[in-house]
Parts: structure tokens; C-alpha cells; sequence
């Protein structure tokens, strides 16, 4: 087996790692240049000297490329054409982008309720040109992923007409939420340049090294795709999977866990339940877009080794922002990590520094031991207490998930045991207060502040195929892919429909290089279609998909 | 801008045939609708998670003959559960108002239940009224039924409780199931004039239909200063209900939950299920979160012929005339097994349509001046001939009330093979078999 190469990008620092069978190789933390991510993971490769590996065979990268561009708002401008149909008022919701409205209604099976313009598709088009010869357009129908010939329609018109145009349309996205795809659609079509470039100059730079290895892209769910075929917005919120996946890349596999992944700025919570990471109910959000985004269900707050520490009103309170680096590693202001290293809990900073920074925050008469100790303590328990906070919400929303069948209310699983998979370079310091607080084992082992990274070179290619089939109207739909075609089965098809989806999900995945030998299936529901007291068809859902996790974990005693 | 919450529960695993207007299809458009319109990401929306009902508060307000383990009650009971989910997070000032879209619905099941009635087995709205009355102080409750079916079961369960103000608005009884729900039925002795029941002619539409709210349903829930308005939200009013035969759009329900401003909808019937339901749940949706639903309009255009304007008015003053014409006559009755006081005596017979059968039923009701008045229920099913004995201590009930109840238990418990006792009052249930205590709940507090 040949080596692969994990890498983290993270908000202070990039972490890497080279692993070789179960054998770690080399591990490494690298400063993070946020304004330049590119070379950010060009020094980590080097620094894991990628040019002088032999057997690479792969690289999987968690970057924040499309996450930063969408949170420092640095998108090209984007025109959102929408067939709203009739029903709830855009306005109803908070669109933080502009769009404008066409004619043209689908119902809730895909069947046309009212028909589109053409004459507005002109007017459109002209206008669409007005000031740009190479418009970039979102085409997003209500309905449309039951039934996309509207956006298709209006695409093709607009193509033959602006030969330049980039399109992108909702139904590529076949999830339901009109408001949730539009916004996707739109983010995808934004970030689709940059993501292009980014990959071209990646993939330029790494032949200049000599190195052949395939680039893979870490996703929101847990999955990874290579870099040229992941959709750019599927890849926020890869830092928060990369440690929920470097947690099942540490432990045994059926076991139930919080993964808490303490980081400088941010810390990130996820659930595994019985060694199966918790997906999100919903997509993800990312600033003021909601989308259609699949994503595992993690929470993120700000609160990290480096986070500012003041005193309010004589009081000690965690800032949520950091200032640089934490004052016994030469940075200027007071954080946790001078708390742990002047508690002897880390084994790096200066302990002059340390106390120097403790004692900035103690009025001038109270600078001694006892009163540094004291609000050492402190400082670590706020900490804890934000994190256990994070976790009880997580845990909240696991509780809340919503279930449609009277299966899943009887099945509903009551409570786990959970243990804690601490990781992190801002963890180390808080394993007992954590334990203390949450009155649960806390894991922490030497591979723990790299677990991301590990996470990362180990996740496995994963994928889902959704399926919902309409067998009067003969049309079939997934929704991961957005693929909707004909369904020339039977009208009350049975183990047919699960076979076909297996097929379309092999065929698929293999071209995809998934191994599809965990692919697991969902329950079906079939509804009877009965028109006056006659069943005319039935409508099927359900899905197959290869779930996320690791290609093998590295398990080893806890600390 | 109001915080609605939602209780989303369509039970796609569940049917009662498969051709059933009940069936797992139900409120699949619904669900297609409401999600794709991005309904669950409005600000003021909160979507909470279906948990399956206790026994306890069924028993509280229904009694389940011979046993509730000779029903099959999953499905009705996390019915129950979404209900009283809503309650609490009512109550607990999470959101200002609710709406249970569950399935399967319970307005047809009454006092007992011996099987399914009119789809129903459990009856949502009944339990989350007297949960909420036991728990958290809430006194004066009004429930409007909105559905195109009498609300029988709800009228069955408070026809004797002065604390619950029902109305039922709906197609006349002499062309539709179940038959009942004529203005001369208005409440037992102590409870007389708190049934309101408003049979309409088929084919009235939106505007007959708001007249009715807005000229007698609303004037008497404001007389009657309800703690709490409950909407038993049925949608088979809809111009395209199968079963049915009225002309209310998804935009005449939309404003009927306008106008009523209830603060729990529970979902009832309603059996166009592509028509109508994806666009009345959303109007009622939107309509309880403070939204615009102006823009919710379903494909189809009305065919029926609509009664309203003036025909429809003198039609609706006839009605109330009658209405108001009807004056009590209770038959009293002196059996030796009634305790001291005055009972009043009633008997009826109730058809059970899902599974084909007969309930024979003898009420005594003891007449009070300072309390609903303790009931005593006498029921057979006529199928199986077994009996089965209710006694039901009020809410609030007065001493008197309270002893006669007591003296009840001693008196059946020792005679009959099957006896239930809720005792609201204390906010406990006893369940007795062949003379012996087999359950009982209590409350914690
Ligand atoms: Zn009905
Ligand atoms: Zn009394």
C-alpha cells in the first residue's frame, strides 16, 4: 500500500499529515495564510516534502477556500432567474441576494399548472446582456426537481441567445426547498471560477513538484470527491467533518461519541452514534444563505486556545474574537492557553509569559499564586462551560430530529452513553476540566492534535442516491445528483425499483471511484396513487448510499 | 409576526386500507408543498419532533373499552403525543400558536371508544383540552370545528362540561356522515347552551361560511371568554372534497384561521388530497404565522354550485331562530343505585362505521349548581355484548358531586366486569377488571 497525504486548513493553522498503511509518517502544523490558501497547502505539502514521496497515491484537502470567499462576500455578481409560480410570497423570506420572476407554474408531482412566455424570455435575454456579453445566470423553478423542463427550457433559449452565458440551474440540486436551492444554485454558480482556478494552479504546482497523486476535496457530509468533480459549494464546512472523520479515524467503530475539536479561533462539536456520524436534518447555512448543502450535524462557536481573555466589571469574561496568538507564545494578549501553561497542563509556552499574562488581569495588590491559580481555573472553566453548552445543543437537536413515520417514533433511540474525542491544538489543557464538567471520559491521545488532518487522508469517498419515483407519470428523480429521466418499469413495481436504484447507484459510484461494497439501504416507502377508489401507480421513495467514515482507523489507549 | 409551531407527523407508514381516503398518500402533497416552499425556514416557524401520547391522558378524557390493550393504538396515540407536544410549548410561551398537522384525525371519537368512528379512534383535541385543564390551570376552553363533518366525538366527550364551549360548523346531518349536529343538541343539564352546533346546506363557499363565523361563531366565543381557542382544523370543506359537498377555497381557510385566532390547530379530515390539502395547509399555515397566504391558490376552479348572498343568510337567521327556540326537557330518573341528588337520564346508540357495529349507551348525569356534575355511562358494544361502566368526577367538581362518584365506584366495582373511573378532579384514573384495580395513573404533582 502507498502513502497518502491528509491536510487541514484551518483558521489559524494548516495542519498536514503522511500516512503510510496504518503507520504514520511524518505529522506537521503549518501558520495559516488566510489571504493566500493556495500556498498555505503548497507548505504543507513541502513541509511533508511531497516531491521525494515515492508511492503517493492520494492528497484530500479540507480548505476554506469557497467558505471564506462566501463569508468575505468576494462573489461575482450573480443574476437569479426564478419561476416562482403561485403559493408563499418570495417575500416571506429573507433573500440576501436579488433576483427577478418569470411566468410558469409547476404543481408539487411536476405537472405544469400554468404555462411559461416566451415573449419574457426575450425581454430577458436582452436585458440580460444589457451590460455584460458573459452573464452568469441561475435558473431556479419552484418544483424543479420534480420536474426540470422549465429550466431547461429557458437555458437552452438563453444559451442560443448569449453564447457566452454561464448557466447553472436548481434542478441540479434535487433536494425540495425552492428558496434553499435557488440560494444554492446561485451560490454554486458563484463560487464555480474560483474553485477552477484554485484546482488548475493546484494541480499546476503540484506537477511542477513531480507529484502525480490525485487531489481530493473533503465535504460538508463527510464525503470526499476529487477535486474536478466535487460541486465548490459541497466543500464548506470540510474543517468541522475533518474532525468528526479524524475522531472515527482515532476510535473503535461502533462506539458513540461527542467529538470536540478545540481549535485556536473556533472549536467544533459533532456526534458519532454508534460509530455512524450524525447528518443534519437540514442543509447547511453559511452567512445569510440557507442551502440545500449536506451537511453533518456540527456546531461551531468561537471559542479556542487563543481567544481573547478580559476582565468586565471585575469580571473575567472569553472573548469571542482572538488578537494574535496567546501571550506565552509571544502573542499580546492574555487566552486560555496561558491558563494551561501556567497550570503546567501544556507543555509548551513561556510560564514567565504565562503568569505575566494572568497577572494583567488581576488588580495590582491581588498579583500572587494563589490568585493566578484561581483564576487560571477560571479561565479553563468558562471554556468548558461554552463547549458543554455547544454539546447540550447539539445533543438538543439529535433529540429533535423529525420523524414522518410511526416507526421512527417508536424506534427512536433513547439515550447513549457518550464519551468525548477531544482534538485539537487548543484541547491538551482541558481534558480533566472537560471530563470534570461533562462527568464523561474524555479520549486524548498523542495523534489527537492532528487528528483532522488524519481524518481527512483517511475519509472515505462517499455518496447518496435519493430516490423518488412517480410511476403514473412515468418520471424518476434523484435528488444528490439532480438526475430526473424516464421510468419504464411497472406501475407497482417491488424489489424492480430497489434493483434499478442499485444499479444507477453502482454505475454511478464506480465512475466516481467509490467502493461500493458498504453501500447500505434505507427502508422504502411506497404510496399508493388511488384515483377515485382505483390504485393508478404508486410514488416510491428511497435511497441507497455509501455512509461516511474512514477507509481504517488508527485506533489506539487513551492518554 | 407570530411564532407558530408545527407539528408535521403524516404517519407515512400508516392506513386504515389501501385504497382508504385515509391512507399513506394522504399528506404526502402536503409534505411536498410545504417543504419546497421553504415553509419550515420562516424565521417565526419552529418545527418540533412527534413523541407518542400517554395512556394516562387518554384515559383522563376517553375510555377505552373492554381495554386499551385490545386496540391497536400506536398510530392514534403519536396523534395524541404531536398534540400535546404543541400544548406545552404553548404553554411554556415557546410560540404564540400552533398547528398539529398530524394524521390520522379524531374528531369522531367520543366519551368511549370501543374502535374506529369516522377514521378515528382517539380524539386528538378532546385529550389536549383536558391535559392542558390538569396541568396548567387552564379553565375556559372553546373549541371550533371547522371541518365539513360534525364533530361528534368532541361534542360526546364535553356535553356535560360547562368549561368547554364546542362549535361545530358543518354539512347538515341529513346529508352527510355522521348524521347528528342539529341545533337542538346543546349540552347536558349542567352544560346547557356550551354545544353550538351550525348545520349548513351543501354548497356554501367562502362567503357563507365567514358570514356564519363572523355573525354568530365569533360573538359567542367572545360571550363565553375562552382561556384558550382550539381549531379542530378539518379541510374537507375544500370545493374539491370527494366526500363532501361545500365550496370553501384554500383562501376561505386561510381567512376562517384568521378570523377564529385559534391557538392550537389540530388537522381533521380532509380527503382531496392533491386538491386541496397541499394548498389549505399552507393557507392555514401561513394564515397562523401572520403571513400573506393571498398568493396560495389551487389549480382547479369551483364547478359546484355556490350558495350564498341573501339566500344563504335567511337560511342562517332561520337556523339561528330554531337554534334559540330549543328549551331544555331533561327525564329524570330515581334508580337505586343513584346517590342523593337529582340525575338526569339520557340513552342513545352510536355507530361505529369502520368496523360495522353499535354502541348502546345509557347517561346519567347528577344535576349541579356548583360543578359540571358527575356522570355515570352505562355502554354496551352490540357486537360483542360486552358493558363497561365510566364514572367521570368533574373538573372542579364539588363535594357532593365528588362523593357521588365515590359511592358509584363502590356500587360497579363490585357488579360489573369492566369500570372506568376518571376522577379529573383529583387527576387520576382507575381502571378496574372482574373487581380488581389493573391500572391506574396518578399525577406527579
Ligand atoms: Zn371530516
Ligand atoms: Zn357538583
Amino acid at each position: 500500500m502507498g502513502s497518502i497525504i491528509g491536510i487541514d486548513v484551518g483558521g489559524t493553522f494548516t495542519d498536514a499529515v503522511l500516512i503510510a498503511g496504518t503507520e504514520i509518517i511524518k505529522t506537521g502544523k503549518i501558520p495559516t495564510q488566510s489571504d493566500d490558501l493556495l500556498n498555505t497547502i503548497l507548505n504543507a505539502l513541502d513541509y511533508l516534502e511531497v516531491s521525494k514521496i515515492n508511492s503517493l497515491e492520494q492528497i484530500t484537502v479540507s480548505t476554506t477556500l469557497v467558505t471564506n470567499a462566501i463569508l468575505q462576500k468576494r462573489l461575482p455578481p450573480i443574476e437569479l432567474v426564478l419561476f416562482p409560480g403561485s403559493g408563499m410570497k418570495l417575500s416571506s423570506l429573507n433573500w440576501p441576494v436579488a433576483y427577478r420572476t418569470i411566468s410558469g407554474e409547476l404543481d408539487y408531482r411536476g405537472r405544469i399548472v400554468a404555462p411559461v412566455n416566451q415573449g419574457e424570455w426575450q425581454a430577458l435575454a436582452e436585458d440580460l446582456i444589457k451590460d455584460n456579453s458573459s452573464p452568469k445566470v441561475a435558473i431556479v423553478s419552484k418544483f424543479s426537481h420534480r420536474n426540470n423542463s422549465f429550466e431547461k427550457d429557458l437555458a437552452a433559449f438563453l444559451k442560443d441567445r448569449i453564447p457566452n452565458i454561464s448557466l447553472a440551474l436548481g434542478s441540479e440540486w434535487g433536494q425540495a426547498n425552492f428558496y434553499r436551492r435557488s440560494l444554492t444554485t446561485y451560490l454554486n454558480l458563484a463560487c464555480r471560477d474560483l474553485a477552477a482556478t484554485f484546482a488548475t494552479q493546484l494541480q499546476n504546482a503540484l506537477k511542477a513538484r513531480g507529484c502525480q497523486a490525485p487531489v481530493r476535496v473533503l465535504k460538508a457530509d463527510g464525503g470526499v470527491l476529487p477535486l474536478t468533480k466535487v460541486r465548490p459549494v459541497e466543500s464548506i464546512y470540510s474543517g468541522p467533518a475533518a474532525s468528526v472523520l479524524g475522531a472515527l479515524a482515532l476510535s473503535n467503530s461502533e462506539e458513540s461519541y461527542i467529538v470536540v475539536d478545540v481549535g485556536g479561533t473556533t472549536t467544533d462539536i459533532g456526534l458519532v452514534l454508534s460509530g455512524k456520524p450524525l447528518m443534519s436534518s437540514k442543509g447547511a447555512q453559511i452567512a445569510s444563505f440557507l442551502t440545500n448543502v449536506r451537511s453533518l450535524a456540527v456546531r461551531s462557536i468561537p471559542v479556542g486556545g487563543d481567544s481573547s481573555v478580559l476582565t468586565e466589571n471585575g469580571k473575567i469574561v472569553l472573548a469571542d474574537y482572538r488578537l494574535g496568538s496567546a501571550y506565552c507564545l509571544g502573542g499580546t494578549t492574555p487566552t486560555p492557553t496561558d491558563a494551561m501553561c501556567y497550570l503546567g497542563l501544556i507543555n509548551y509556552g513561556n510560564y514567565t509569559r504565562a503568569e505575566e499574562a494572568l497577572n494583567s488581569l488581576l488588580p495590582e495588590n491581588q498579583q500572587n499564586a494563589a490568585s493566578r491559580q484561581k483564576i487560571a481555573e477560571q479561565i479553563i472553566k468558562l471554556m468548558t462551560e461554552k463547549i458543554t453548552q455547544a454539546i447540550e445543543q447539539l445533543l438538543k437537536e439529535w433529540r429533535d430530529e423529525p420523524a414522518y413515520k410511526i416507526w421512527e417514533v417508536l424506534n427512536k433511540p433513547k439515550t447513549h452513553k457518550f464519551q468525548i474525542q477531544l482534538s485539537g491544538g487548543g484541547a491538551e489543557g482541558i481534558v480533566a476540566a472537560l471530563e470534570e464538567q461533562l462527568k464523561a471520559r474524555v479520549i486524548w491521545t498523542s495523534l489527537s492534535p492532528v487528528s483532522n488532518a488524519i481524518g481527512a487522508a483517511l475519509a472515505k469517498p462517499t455518496f447518496s442516491w435519493t430516490l423518488n419515483l412517480d410511476t403514473y407519470l412515468k418520471r424518476y428523480r434523484i435528488e444528490e445528483t439532480g438526475e430526473q429521466g424516464e421510468w419504464t418499469g411497472a406501475k407497482k413495481p417491488h424489489r424492480e425499483v430497489e434493483n434499478f436504484l442499485f444499479d444507477l447507484a453502482r454505475r454511478q459510484g464506480e465512475s466516481l471511484g467509490i467502493n461500493m461494497e458498504s453501500l447500505e439501504k434505507e427502508p422504502f416507502d411506497y404510496f399508493p396513487l388511488v384515483e377515485g377508489y382505483y390504485t393508478v401507480g404508486q410514488i416510491i421513495r428511497g435511497s441507497v448510499h455509501v455512509p461516511p467514515g474512514v477507509i481504517q482507523t488508527l485506533a489506539e489507549g487513551g492518554k | 409576526m407570530k411564532k407558530t409551531g408545527i407539528i408535521f407527523f403524516p404517519a407515512f407508514d400508516w392506513s386504515l386500507g389501501e385504497t382508504h381516503p385515509e391512507r399513506e398518500e394522504r399528506l404526502l402533497y402536503t409534505q411536498e408543498q410545504i417543504f419546497e416552499e421553504g415553509v419550515m425556514d420562516l424565521p417565526q416557524i419552529k418545527q418540533y419532533t412527534p413523541v407518542i401520547g400517554d395512556l394516562f391522558d387518554v384515559l383522563r378524557t376517553q375510555a377505552i373499552f373492554p381495554g386499551p390493550e385490545e386496540h391497536s393504538l400506536e398510530a392514534h396515540l403519536v396523534a395524541v403525543g404531536c398534540s400535546l407536544v404543541l400544548g406545552k410549548a404553548l404553554m411554556a410561551r415557546e410560540i404564540d400558536n400552533g398547528f398539529a398537522l398530524v394524521r390520522p384525525p379524531g374528531h369522531h371519537s367520543g366519551t368511549i371508544v370501543w374502535g374506529n368512528r369516522g377514521f378515528c379512534t382517539l380524539n386528538n383535541e378532546a385529550i389536549l383540552v383536558n391535559h392542558l385543564r390538569a396541568n396548567y390551570g387552564i379553565k375556559k376552553v372553546a373549541i371550533i370545528d371547522t371541518d365539513v363533518h360534525h364533530g361528534d366525538g368532541t361534542q360526546d366527550i364535553f356535553y356535560h362540561d360547562p368549561n368547554v364551549l364546542c362549535i361545530s360548523i358543518h354539512q347538515d346531518g341529513r346529508t352527510l356522515y355522521p348524521g347528528t349536529g342539529f341545533t337542538d343538541e346543546k349540552g347536558g343539564p349542567n352544560a346547557w347552551e356550551t354545544i353550538l352546533n351550525i348545520p349548513l346546506v351543501p354548497g356554501v363557499g367562502d362567503e357563507g361560511f365567514l358570514y356564519t363565523l363572523e355573525n354568530w361563531v365569533l360573538p359567542r366565543v367572545q360571550e363565553f371568554k375562552p382561556d384558550l381557542i382550539i381549531n379542530s382544523a378539518g379541510q374537507d370543506n375544500h370545493f374539491t372534497d370527494p366526500l363532501a359537498s361545500m365550496n370553501v377555497s384554500a383562501q376561505g381557510y386561510g381567512r376562517i384561521t384568521e378570523l377564529i385566532r385559534p391557538d392550537l390547530a389540530v388537522l381533521e379530515g380532509g380527503y382531496s388530497i392533491q386538491g386541496a390539502l397541499p394548498y389549505v395547509n399552507l393557507a392555514i399555515l401561513l394564515a397562523l404565522a401572520g403571513e400573506d397566504y393571498s398568493g396560495v391558490i389551487e389549480p382547479q376552479k369551483i364547478k359546484r354550485q355556490v350558495v350564498g348572498g341573501e339566500v344563504f343568510r335567511s337560511y342562517l337567521k332561520n337556523l339561528k331562530k330554531q337554534h334559540d327556540m330549543t328549551k331544555p326537557a331533561w327525564d329524570y330518573r330515581k334508580e337505586k343505585f343513584l346517590p342523593q341528588g337529582n340525575w338526569v337520564y339520557r340513552e342513545k346508540s352510536i355507530f361505529y362505521d369502520t368496523e360495522y357495529f353499535q354502541e348502546y349507551r345509557q347517561e346519567y348525569i347528577r344535576e349541579c349548581e356548583h360543578c359540571g356534575g358527575t356522570v355515570l355511562i352505562i355502554t354496551q358494544n352490540l357486537q360483542t355484548y360486552r358493558r363497561g361502566v365510566l364514572i367521570r368526577i368533574p373538573f372542579e367538581a364539588c363535594p357532593a358531586c365528588c362523593q357521588a362518584g365515590y359511592d358509584l365506584l363502590e356500587f360497579f366495582k363490585a357488579k360489573e366486569k369492566i369500570v372506568l373511573m376518571q376522577n379529573q378532579l383529583k387527576n387520576e384514573v382507575h381502571f378496574w377488571k372482574d373487581s380488581r384495580e389493573v391500572r391506574s395513573f396518578e399525577s406527579k404533582n
